[in-house]
Order: structure tokens, then sequence, then C-alpha cells
């Protein structure tokens, strides 16, 4: 992926441009429609929209098991719990507009397969233990992003974080419960839980990204706080809360080489397939090119649909 | 654009640059609550914006009523004119007693008239 | 514990009405699962979020209902959802209808809510409590369910463009197994022999077909002739059916018994 610098448009006015840094320098955040470089506009609406896609396919592994939920009561906290991650697209992609982007055109671009979300999304929820492992452990690392991010300088952006984190807090502790009762179950629901962790362990190893190139593209992100926390420092949040609780239960993380240095304060780890991860950023990860499929059938589906929708509302 | 009064080079306000299908929701929590702004929703209408508005806002908060209004249609002070709302001069003659003392009577004053109780 | 329905002294009565409510709960279950396999895939996101609420209510209605059937029975709600065969289910053959286009789904929507409000109010009315109280309780909901659905029909009928020749399409294939909501069985007759009820079939089919022919001809829409198909509520199910029950209650059957 190409890290270079964007050039400043000439456009940028030096004073404003000075003004604006001075303000974020300061703590202050930008509200929609206010002036801003378009750089920093360009990387905002990049983060922002992928975080939306992502909620969006999100919805496609664990959406799977909706009909198959072996109790009522994990029917429908499964589809509240879904249901909110599709929220969060209608939230995130309102945010994305305010930077001038079209819904539409947001949507058209991801289910014909030209825009980015998340890895983990690429991967397969092969059994119901899965969700739990979804639940937990991919909702638990994007908690740590969006936990972090919540310091954007991009006041919209910061205020839908708040409501998100705060539902997905729920989203944990219902992960958590489902975990505790495969992990306190039968051999064969253990067996199916340890199963689904060994699966996902890679995928969420990669989510938080390779660790970070010292580049003036980063600097400058920081610096405008796009970004707020650097890749490593968010994996190693998000191992400090999540290995205790597989070795709680008594289950092996997944990851023989991976210990806690108590000297440096850090877990090592082994470390994984940086090749993988770009693939399945180019959208050829194992359910990719199924999950998009999918959904742009449905997109296609629904086409007179929203044209009636739109002479509706000309009427 | 509205009057377009400019002082120096400067707007002071203007609409909200929004989709025309973008509606603004303002929910109302319990009775006597002021409605507040809560997000938004795209719909064709104001009917279909009510009844998506429900479900996408209303489904874990407490609600009474609901207001849409297309987002478009709202005028906003700029953020150059947030200067305007800070005070310059001693203003202490609009409240009663101290400027905190005010504050925590009306802070009480607005939880007191928004407690359960009270429903 | 005794349950609710061991007040019901005769045992014929008795399972005749624990039919008739397991056709309510039935009913919800089912349409509650096919509206949530819409989740993700619907035509707006707004709309997606709604019907999953709609999806959820109707599940949880189902929950309810089947919880105050085996209260006492000693069995739980879980059980009765999950562990009985296809042929058991008594719900209408309209709700087990695979999903189709949109617009089917909001026809199916449009004509089950407005039957479920009768059916609700008769039972609303009765003396059956903690039935009739229940019935009460869910009416609330039921309301936004039929606002969705009829918003979303005027809409898709009268938005231009061949949407009226969809929708009137839909609601020619969704008619006849609308019909069968109402098939009257020897269980109608003996509850209403026993006053546990106060209305037939035939009785809320005249009440439902006057709430719904106005919704449907002011969107321009034609009210078909086609009769009734039945068999739902004698447990004749068809192969969507075999389908979704293999499905929903495969990772159950799994491991019977085991805590989920």
């Amino acid at each position: 992926m190409d890290q270079a610098l964007r050039p400043q448009e000439p456009q940028d006015d030096p004073e404003q441009l000075a003004r604006f840094e001075q303000r974020i320098q300061s703590g202050d955040q930008i509200e929609a429609g206010e002036w801003m470089p378009e750089a920093y506009r360009f990387e905002a609406i990049r983060l922002i929209q992928m975080h939306a896609n992502s909620e969006i396919m999100g919805a496609l592994p664990e959406r799977e098991w909706i009909p198959r939920a072996p109790t009522l009561a994990r029917k429908l906290a499964l589809t509240a719990k879904v249901q909110d991650e599709v929220g969060h697209a209608m939230l995130l992609y309102r945010v994305a507009e305010t930077l001038g982007r079209s819904r539409e055109e947001m949507f058209a671009e991801l289910v014909e397969g030209r825009a980015r979300f998340h890895n983990v999304f690429h991967y397969p929820a092969e059994t119901w233990a899965d969700v739990a492992i979804i639940q937990v452990f991919v909702d638990g690392a994007a908690m740590q992003t969006q936990g972090a991010l919540r310091s954007c300088s991009y006041a919209p952006y910061a205020r839908v974080l708040k409501r998100i984190c705060y539902e997905e807090d729920f989203h944990i502790q219902l992960g958590l419960d489902v975990w505790r009762s495969l992990a306190e179950g039968t051999p064969r629901q253990r067996a199916m839980l340890q199963d689904a962790l060994n699966r996902w362990w890679t995928p969420l190893i990669h989510f938080f990204g390779m660790p970070d190139k010292v580049s003036p593209h980063t600097e400058r992100m920081l610096a405008w706080r796009i970004k707020v926390k650097s890749n490593e420092e968010l994996r190693q949040q998000f191992l400090r809360r999540f290995v205790p609780i597989i070795l709680e239960y008594g289950l092996v993380v997944p990851d023989p080489g991976l210990r806690w240095v108590e000297g440096e304060q850090r877990y090592v780890y082994t470390e994984p397939d940086w090749e993988e991860l770009k693939r399945v950023g180019r959208n050829n990860g194992p359910k990719s090119a199924e999950r998009l499929a999918l959904r742009l059938a449905f997109y296609r589906q629904h086409a007179w649909v929203r044209e009636a929708m739109t002479q509706w509302a000309a009427a | 654009m509205g009057g377009g009064v400019t002082v120096g080079a400067e707007v002071w306000e203007r609409r909200l640059d929004t989709p025309r299908d973008v509606w603004a929701v303002f929910l109302q929590a319990r009775t006597r609550d002021p409605h507040v702004h809560v997000g938004d929703v795209h719909a064709p209408d104001a009917e279909m914006a009510l009844v998506l508005a429900k479900e996408n806002y209303a489904r874990r908060d407490p609600c009474v009523t609901l207001w849409v209004v297309r987002a478009a249609e709202i005028h906003t002070t700029t953020q150059d004119a947030a200067e305007m709302f800070e005070p310059a001069i001693d203003k202490s003659y609009r409240f009663g007693g101290s400027y905190r003392r005010q504050q925590q009577v009306y802070r009480s004053a607005w939880r007191l008239s928004h407690r359960d109780e009270d429903q | 514990m005794a349950g609710a329905l061991a007040a019901i002294a005769d045992a014929s009565t008795r399972a005749g009405f624990r039919e008739w409510l397991l056709r309510v709960a039935d009913d919800e279950l089912i349409i509650g699962h096919r509206h949530s396999e819409w989740t993700g895939f619907g035509p707006d996101i707004e709309s997606d979020v709604a019907l999953s609420s709609i999806a959820q209510e109707e599940v949880g209605h189902a929950r309810a209902f089947y919880a105050q059937i085996t209260a006492g029975e000693g069995d739980d709600e879980d059980h009765l959802a999950f562990a009985r065969l296809p042929g058991e289910y008594r719900h209408a053959v309209l709700v087990e209808r695979e999903n189709g286009g949109w617009e089917w789904s909001i026809v199916r929507l449009v004509l089950y809510e407005r039957f479920d409000a009768e059916r609700l109010g008769l039972l609303a009315a009765s003396a059956q409590d903690p039935f009739a109280g229940l019935a009460r309780t869910l009416l609330r909901e039921e309301r936004y369910h039929t606002l969705f659905a009829e918003a979303w029909l005027t809409r898709l009928a009268r938005g231009g463009g061949d949407g009226r020749a969809r929708v009137q399409a839909a609601l020619d294939a969704a008619w006849p197994d609308a019909l069968g909501l109402f098939e009257d069985t020897d269980v109608d007759a003996r509850l209403a022999a026993a006053g546990i009820l106060q209305g037939s079939p035939d009785a809320l089919r005249t009440a439902w077909a006057a709430a719904v022919r106005p919704v449907l001809e002011s969107s321009g829409l034609r009210i078909p002739s086609t009769p009734a198909r039945t068999g739902g509520r004698r447990g004749q199910h068809t192969p969507e059916f075999d389908r979704l029950h293999a499905q929903m209650t495969e990772v159950w059957r799994s491991e019977p018994g085991a805590r989920w």
C-alpha cells in the first residue's frame, strides 16, 4: 500500500492550514462544514468509510447463525447484535457524508468490490462457536481501535464512536455469555470453541495491521489526530485484555510462541504472515468474493425499489 | 445563502450542507423533556423518516415523541462566528447572585424538573 | 405450579385451546425467523434495522406464548420451539414461505399484521388469563409493524415505474396462503362451543378483509379472488418449511440437552 505523503493541494491556504493545525494541537475538534486541508478530508473519509463498510460486511459472517441459533434467547440476542452493527454502518456512512461523499456512491463502491473492509470479515464463520469468538475477540479487537479514536479530531466521528463503543460493550458481554456456556459445556462444545479460536487467531493478530513504519505520513496522521494510537499499542492492549480470558477458561492460546515478557510489560508473539493480510486487503480473502457477490446480488435486486423511492420523494 | 450579511470576509451563518433525503431526528425521552437531536436518517419523506427513526434511534433509549425535519432546512451559525458568543465584559447583572450559584440553581432545577417521580 | 391452561377443566377443550395458542406462537416464531433472514440485505440500512426490530418482537412474542403454554408442563419454551417435528407445528403456510423480493415480504407483512391484530384482539377480549393480558400487551407493539408494512406498501405500489405491477404480482401470489391463516378446523368449533373465544375463523376473515381492503385499494391494488390454500393449521407444511426447520434446529439438535 502506498503510504506516500499526499501532496499539499495548492488550494490549501497556508494561513488557514496553520490555524487548523494549531486548533488540533490545542486539543480542539473539527466540526462538519468547517475548513479542512484536502489531505485531512481524504484521510478522514478513507478511515470512516472503511469503518462503515466493515460494519455492513461484518454483519455477514454472524447473520448466518441467526437462523440456526440454538435457543430463543440466543436468537433474539444475536439478531439484536447484528442489527446494532447495521445501525453503526448507518451512523458511520452519515459521518462520511458530512465530509462530502454520497452514501449511494460509497455503498455501490463497496458492493462492487472497489472498496475495503476489515480483514476479519473476509473469513468464514463455520460453527456456532465462531459466534462466541467474533463477539468476544473480533468485537474486542474493534473496541481497542474505536475506543482510541473517540479522541480523534473529527467531531462527528468522535460523537458516533461514543455511541458505538457503548453498544459494542454490550456485545462483548453477550459474547462472553455464549463463550462461557461453551467453555463450561460438553466436551464437544469445548472442542468446538477451541477450534474456532484456533481458526480466528491469525486474523485477530492481523486486524491491527503491521507495526507502523516511521514515516511522514504516519507522523501527520498522528499530528492531525486521525490516528491516535499505534498499531502495536492497540494490539498489545487487545492481548492484555483478552489472553487472560482464554487462560481463565482453560483453553489454549493458539500461538505457542505467545508469552508475556515481564521486563518489557508486553507480549511477544509469533510474527504472522503479513502477505495474507495484504491479500485479504485486496478483497482476496477466503470469503471475500462470495460475500461481496451476495451483497451485490441484493443491491441489484433492490435497484427498482431505490428508483421507486426516488420517484416518490420527487413527487 | 440567506441575507448574506458579512462583516469582514467571513460568513456568519449558512444552511447545513446535507442531501435532500437526510432528516434530522429529535427525540423527547420523557414528558416535559425537550426534544434533543440524536442523529439523522435517510428517507424519501417525513412519514417514512418517523417510521424509521423509531427503530434506528429509540430502540434502547426511552422515547415519548419524535420530531423529524429535513436537515437541509437547518441553518447554523459558523465556527467563525463562535467568538461572538463569548462574553467580553462582566454580565453578572444577568444573574441573581454569583454566576456559580446561578449555575448550581439552574442545574438542580433542571434535574428536579426531570425527576421520574414527577411523571 | 399448575399452568394457566390447567384452569380449563375439560380435557378436550384444554387441548384445543393449547393447540390454538400454539398456532399464535408458531406463526410468530416462523414469520420472525423469516424477517430475521433479511438482516444485512434490506433495500436501505434504516429499513434493515427497522425490520430486524420487528423480527425480534415476533420471536419475542412467540417466546412469551411458548412460556405461558409450557408453564406447569415441565418443559421449557426452547423445547417447544426446537424439539417438535415439522408436522407438529401449527403455523400457516404463509409465514413459512421464503422471503422472495422485498415487495413480497412487505405484502406478506401487511396481510399478516392485519390478521394478527384481529386475532390478538379476539384473545384480549376473552376471559382467558394470563393469555388475554399478554395479548393486550403485545398489541401495543403490533401497531408499529402495521405502520412500517403499510408505509412501505404504499410507496412501492405508488412510487412509479412497474412498482404497482410487481406488488400486484406479490399480492396475487400471497393471497391463497393468506386465506390459509383462517383455516377452520374442529379445534375452532370446540373453542367456540366452550365459550373460550368469541369469534369463528370466518368472522375473523371478514373483519380482516374489511381492514385490508382499503389499504390495498388505496394503493391501486386489485383484491385477488383465488381460493384459500390450507394445511398449515393441521401440520401440513411445504418443503420450504422442511428446509427452515432443518436449519433452525440444526445446532440445538447437535447436542440435545446441552446449555447454549
